[in-house]
């Protein structure tokens, strides 16, 4: 092997000293190792299960990033990064939002972002396409802060133009369009607590069902709302955060859902922070959705007096059934010294149709249990 | 007023690129980044194997005949080049690119031993004459392909364009060999996923840059499978086979050719690999064929 220090200098820089009697390249800014920045890496493991069978398993990869919000305060925000850095040609570029955005992009895409003293601005346009589905969205962010910079508002508005046309041909060029507004605030309460609140609708008409999916037809208008309210307090004396959140979702098809969501973060010595987790969820049923009977003379998949050719909705998905859950999680997490943070966290799933609140889930559907175990390092450098 | 930042993409050596920068205006950004575009043309153009008149096809054309008169820039690739086969302990050859006349991607099919055989006396850097500004290919059938480098060179050569013209906000990408040219126009870093290598659609792991350049190898670049393995595009020069150590190596370093250099040394140095990134000094993250990471 001769990839040893050359001449007493790492490989590195030793290839970079190379690099620098390059014509062009040689004026180097005398730029030494970028800055320090921090890498994570999250593995995720997730395993699905109803009584009898193993549904899904799931081994994702995912990227977490903290963002630092106001003075020692930090929320984990998902991740959306700004390039992907990979072997050419593969390329894409990840947009936050609900629909596929995040597909190979289409020359002439345009996002333009402007920086303002207290806040930015973005507008991005997004085309994607998959063998049966085309989507247009276009977005508008903007974020603005006070002069104290204690109270931080958000506005958004996005709409998307979407063209299904499914393998099977049930249907062909369906569309569907929507159009989403956003607006929330982000409010330093006191030295120790943090609140936010969140609205959002969503209006949209066209295509939702499953088309892939026998006696599956939903109506062709889907109204959604969402509240959330987030609330974190840090208890200096106890050296913990507690991280309290509710959100509420209606939407049109009938469904109505409550999420109760509790953490504790709590700092022990030597760098050690443990974080037990618990939340509720709770779901009526879409009004459309039916029960696992099935028409006696047509049997399954076909509700009740199913008729063919009918405009009645009628779905079911399970997801759209009357259910609730309970998610259980702990997660535990060190920081080795300056450079480098493991965390493991293992969470448990379990949903049911008679855990329910305010009224009776749907019934006979077995109950669908989940575990994850993640595993995550941090390096700073 | 801080200046709002424009993305220009483009198409250049078969990648999907961008240039994104602070400006004024839309036009600002566009006059900017059109002699950084015209850069990286000009150098795909010239160290085109697939353009007969380009400086590589005529020094290929006259393997094993005559020695080809070089311009610096030419000239100064090639001790380049020379430095990376050097600190790859040969690895890295500018002569390997001949073995893709054995391998075909799109057909997928694995080479005979013959057909390998009779191709590898044609790869050897260290054959290769360079005396007076001139350089021979002293067999006919060998090549030479800058396709190891060339994109990288071009993402610095890029930078130092944009930067010469005062942009001091944005980066350069060809497909995803970036080199930074400073944070956002309001201070924050660059948020820079790593490709995850088994899933088109997902990152691994992300990075914040401001300056400096990062690169990434992977096995997933060209590939297929034959008998439950896959063959890469990345082929070891002395066995004409593709490497398999690695399904990706990402390097960070002030320059992008040295973190492409050194991406694609590990990957071709194989178990090796990991040694010769620690002694680079750089900061890197490696995947390896079970999934493992490996990184500083």
């Amino acid at each position: 092997m001769e990839n040893k220090p050359q001449n007493g200098m790492p490989v590195g820089q030793a290839l970079l000293a190379a690099a620098m009697l390059l014509p062009g390249i040689g004026a180097v800014h005398a730029e030494t190792a970028p800055e320090r920045g921090s890498i994570g890496v999250k593995y995720l493991y997730y395993k699905e299960d109803q009584p009898g069978l193993d549904r899904v398993r799931v081994h994702a990869p995912a990227v977490s990033v903290l963002a630092p919000v106001a003075g020692e305060w930090s929320v984990a925000a998902s991740a959306t990064v700004d390039d992907v850095s990979g072997a050419s040609p593969r390329y894409h570029t990840a947009v936050s939002g609900a629909s596929r955005m995040d597909d190979l992009r289409k020359a002439g895409d345009v996002t333009v972002t402007r920086y303002l003293p207290r806040g930015t601005v973005s507008v991005s346009a997004a085309y994607s396409t998959e063998h049966d589905y085309v989507s247009r969205a276009l977005s508008m962010q903007a974020s603005l802060a006070s002069e104290d910079k204690n109270t931080t508002w958000n506005f958004g508005v996005g709409g998307s133009d979407d063209s299904i046309n499914p393998v099977n041909h049930i249907v062909q060029d369906a569309g569907r369009q929507t159009v989403s507004v956003l607006a929330g605030v982000t409010q330093v309460l006191t030295p120790v607590d943090v609140g936010q609140f969140t609205l959002t609708h969503t209006q949209g008409h066209g295509y939702y069902s499953d088309p892939y999916k026998m006696a599956d037809n939903r109506p062709d208008k889907r109204r959604q709302d969402t509240a959330l309210l987030q609330w974190n307090h840090r208890f200096v004396a106890l050296g913990a955060t507690s991280r309290l959140s509710y959100r509420f979702y209606h939407d049109s098809f009938g469904i109505s859902a409550h999420t109760l969501g509790a953490e504790w973060v709590q700092g022990l010595s030597d760098g050690w922070t443990v974080t037990p987790a618990v939340r509720l969820y709770t779901q009526r049923a879409a009004d459309f959705y039916f029960d696992p009977v099935y028409d006696r003379t047509l049997g399954e998949p076909f509700p009740p007096g199913y008729v063919f050719g009918s405009s009645q909705a009628s779905s079911a998905d399970q997801r759209l059934s009357g259910f609730g859950a309970v998610t259980l999680g702990v997660k535990l997490a060190k920081q080795l010294n300056r450079d480098w943070a493991v965390d493991f966290k293992v969470e448990r799933y379990e949903q049911r149709g008679s855990w329910r609140a305010f009224g009776s889930g749907s019934p006979g559907l077995a109950p669908m249990r989940a575990v994850s175990l993640q595993i995550g390092v941090t390096r700073q450098w | 007023m801080v200046n709002p930042v424009y993305t220009i993409d483009f198409q250049a050596m078969a990648s999907r690129c961008e240039i994104r920068l602070a400006a004024a205006d839309g036009a600002e950004a566009r006059a900017l980044a059109e002699p950084a575009l015209e850069e990286v043309r000009r150098i795909e153009a010239k160290y085109s194997r697939y353009r007969p008149d380009s400086i590589v096809s005529r020094i290929n054309a006259a393997a094993g005949v005559a020695p080809v008169g070089c311009d610096e820039e030419t000239l100064a690739l090639l001790e380049y080049a020379d430095a990376v086969h050097r600190s790859s302990g040969g690895r890295f050859d500018i002569t390997s690119g001949v073995l893709r006349k054995a391998w075909d991607f799109r057909l997928g099919t694995v080479p005979s031993a013959s057909t390998l055989e009779a191709l590898l006396p044609l790869v050897g850097w260290q054959q290769v004459r360079r005396e007076g500004g001139s350089v021979l290919l002293p067999q006919a059938g060998m090549e030479l392909d800058f396709g190891g480098f060339g994109k990288e060179y071009a993402v610095d050569r890029a930078a130092e364009i944009l930067i010469a013209q005062g942009v001091r906000h944005g980066y350069v990408n060809l497909g995803g060999d970036m080199r930074f040219l400073g944070p956002r126009p309001d201070g924050a870093e660059w948020s820079i996923g790593i490709q995850h290598p088994r899933d088109a659609r997902a990152t691994i792991a992300s990075v914040p840059f401001s300056r400096g350049a990062l690169a990434t190898s992977g096995d997933y670049e060209r590939f297929f499978e034959a008998d439950g393995r896959r063959y890469c595009h990345v082929l070891d020069p002395r066995s004409g086979m593709p490497v398999s150590y690695w399904r990706s190596v990402s390097v960070v370093s002030p320059m992008a050719i040295a973190a492409g250099s050194c991406s694609t040394t590990a990957m071709l140095l194989e178990r090796d690999g990991l040694q010769f990134l620690e002694q680079s000094g750089l900061s890197y993250l490696a995947i390896d064929q079970d999934g493992h990471i490996f990184r500083r």
